[in-house]
């Protein structure tokens, strides 16, 4: 080996920002490119909330003259933002797994012997996370307008949507993450996702929580689900207002700085001794 | 300049702090600049805990260590960004192709831009995958992936090569392909330490070996020297099954039983090959009839069997 390379110095290197945003980025885009590369994990977190949302539109249709339901045109309208949270529960549950999966089979390993930021690891699959999160609200949003759909926000909306998207995806993954590097283990991350699917159902998903009434409403009120969910829903049936932009950024952001806590704690533990 | 790895000490206890495991239990090691280390030991014998000390993966419980001059707690990314580590089992993520895992791990090394491509095919020819460069790993054979493994501990030409089991579940040919880099690897001047259940690799590899049981070396040496010390000749027999007391009892009088593996009796000859016909008239005259006979010269097996108590799996009867 001849060749000389050019390696940055110990203190250059924790000081470079460049080279830890190299790291992330090529750590985000393995992220990514898992996800690419295996449709069967892709398709399921696509697929059902489609299935939810042509479910809840044929069935109840007819709910958007309910007394206290949301004035929409199409229930599709009220459908789409629980159908983008939906998929992104799903895709969050696959990015902590993916992650649990490499702790399992060494990977995480060959990514600690290295110099490399161990921030990088965390920020890498959360920041592939918050991508398919975006795409998944895009893919939702341009696939149901053919259908009766409309966003209110109109195109800048979808934009907004879009980013809350991501961020959302970046706070449930931020959870999973930690789950994942808690236990190391795969089958637990996706042990998590009946629980998630649990808390879907008691939140404002599928019905406004103006029609809903006694302990089922006490607990979507407190549900974050409900909140994450109505950030989306208003830039879609109201329009977009700044009102409507904070709470679709400021929730998933205030979630997102407690999961991550958590999943930098997590992280520091695995990291550290063993 | 120092030894490229001094360990004094090195402990490492799992589990509860009153009734802790020793995983590693002190063990002081030291490899020299240029040379090939073999750890041997069985499964669970400690080799691969003081590997993932030595390499930052694990804190030590107890004792120092150094590698390439650096402490491997208070320096740890100095002391990673001197070595190349392949761990057990080759841990490369099947989703992705050679040319990926080398420019991330060129990434994670903070190698420049404009060397990961050159840097990566060097790497890839060398190690005989340059047309498989753009498959995914899913794909390749055991080999294929050691010898990328391989590669990419390379990428940042390290000074210390960590080999953590590099051929176990490998075929012959296979193993002597990696053999081959690593003797090429070490010709170059990269020092290496590898772990093996083999003993046919360490004594084709290693310049020294340690041998490691319950996390304790129990013997150190060059491999020529260890074989000196176990001296005797081993002397395996094989006798109907309801005799084996009673020829147990006539072997011991030339010399300490050794362990072998199961229906077969070995004796170490204190007089040496020549004892042999004695052994033979001996048996003959408490009747027992001699089925099998083998006469072994000292092998690495033996100072194995003799420093554990156990033969490895695979070692030559």
């Amino acid at each position: 080996m001849t060749a000389t390379l050019t390696l940055q110095s110990n203190a250059a290197m924790h000081h470079n920002w460049r080279i830890g945003f190299r790291q992330t980025a090529a750590m985000s885009k393995r992220s990514v490119l898992a996800l690419w590369r295996q449709p069967a994990l892709v398709v399921p977190s696509m697929i059902f909330p489609l299935f939810f949302a042509a479910l809840g539109t044929s069935s109840f249709g007819r709910a958007i003259n309910l007394p206290g339901f949301p004035k929409v045109d199409s229930f599709l309208d009220f459908s789409l933002a629980g159908t983008i949270v939906q998929g992104v529960l799903f895709g969050s549950v696959q990015s902590g797994s993916a992650l649990a999966t490499d702790i399992e089979n060494g990977f995480f390993y060959r990514l600690m012997a290295a110099p490399s930021s161990r921030l990088g690891i965390l920020v890498g699959r959360l920041a592939g996370a918050a991508a398919y999160g975006a795409f998944q609200t895009l893919f939702f949003s341009l696939l149901l307008l053919p259908f009766g759909m409309s966003i209110k926000g109109g195109p800048l909306g979808v934009l907004v949507m879009v980013l809350s998207g991501g961020l959302i995806a970046i706070a449930i993954s931020g959870f999973m993450a930690a789950a994942a590097l808690k236990t190391g283990s795969s089958e637990a991350v996706q042990g998590i996702f009946p629980l998630v699917f649990i808390m879907l159902f008691f939140s404002s998903a599928f019905f406004p929580r103006q029609t809903m009434s006694g302990a089922y409403k006490h607990i979507a009120d407190f549900n974050p689900i409900s909140h994450l969910i109505e950030g989306l829903r208003d830039i879609c049936i109201d329009g977009l207002s700044s009102g409507a932009i904070a709470r679709a950024i400021l929730v998933p952001v205030a979630i997102m700085i407690v999961s991550f806590t958590l999943a930098l704690r997590a992280l520091a533990q695995r990291t550290a001794a063993q | 300049m120092t030894s490229p790895i001094i360990a004094t000490g090195l402990a490492r206890y799992f589990g509860s702090k009153d009734e802790p495991i020793k995983a590693v239990d002190g063990v002081d090691l030291e490899v020299k600049e240029g040379e090939i280390f073999g750890f041997l030991g069985p499964n669970g014998a400690g080799k691969s805990t003081t590997v993932r000390m030595l390499t930052t993966l694990l804190r030590p419980s107890a004792g120092q260590a150094f590698v390439a001059g650096y402490d491997i707690v208070k320096d740890a990314d100095k002391v990673r960004r001197s070595i190349g580590v392949a761990l057990q089992d080759a841990a490369i993520d099947p989703l992705m192709t050679g040319n990926e895992l080398l420019e991330l791990q060129a990434v994670l090394y903070g190698i420049a831009p404009n060397q990961m491509k050159k840097r990566a095919d060097e790497l890839l020819e060398r190690v005989g995958l340059t047309a498989a460069a753009d498959r995914r790993v899913g794909t390749y054979s055991g080999g294929m992936r050691r010898r990328l493994d391989l590669a990419l501990s390379l990428i940042h030409q390290p000074t210390v090569l960590f080999l953590d089991e590099p051929t176990t579940g490998l075929d012959p040919m296979s193993r002597l392909t990696l053999w081959e880099e690593v003797k090429r690897l070490n010709s170059e001047g990269t020092t290496v330490l590898l772990t093996t259940q083999y003993l046919e690799e360490a004594d084709q590899l290693a310049d020294r070996i340690a041998i490691i049981d319950h996390g304790k070396i129990v013997r150190e040496g060059t491999p020529r020297d260890l074989k000196a010390q176990v001296g005797a000749p081993t002397l395996l027999i094989t006798v109907a099954a309801q005799l084996t007391e009673t020829a147990t009892q006539v072997l011991k009088e030339f010399g300490d039983m050794r362990p072998t593996a199961e229906g077969t009796l070995g004796v170490g000859l204190n007089a040496g090959v020549e004892a042999v016909t004695d052994v033979v008239r001996r048996l003959d005259e408490a009747g027992i009839r001699v089925q099998h006979l083998e006469l072994n010269e000292p092998s690495l097996d033996d100072v194995f069997a003799e420093a554990t108590g156990y033969r490895l799996e695979g070692a030559k009867q």
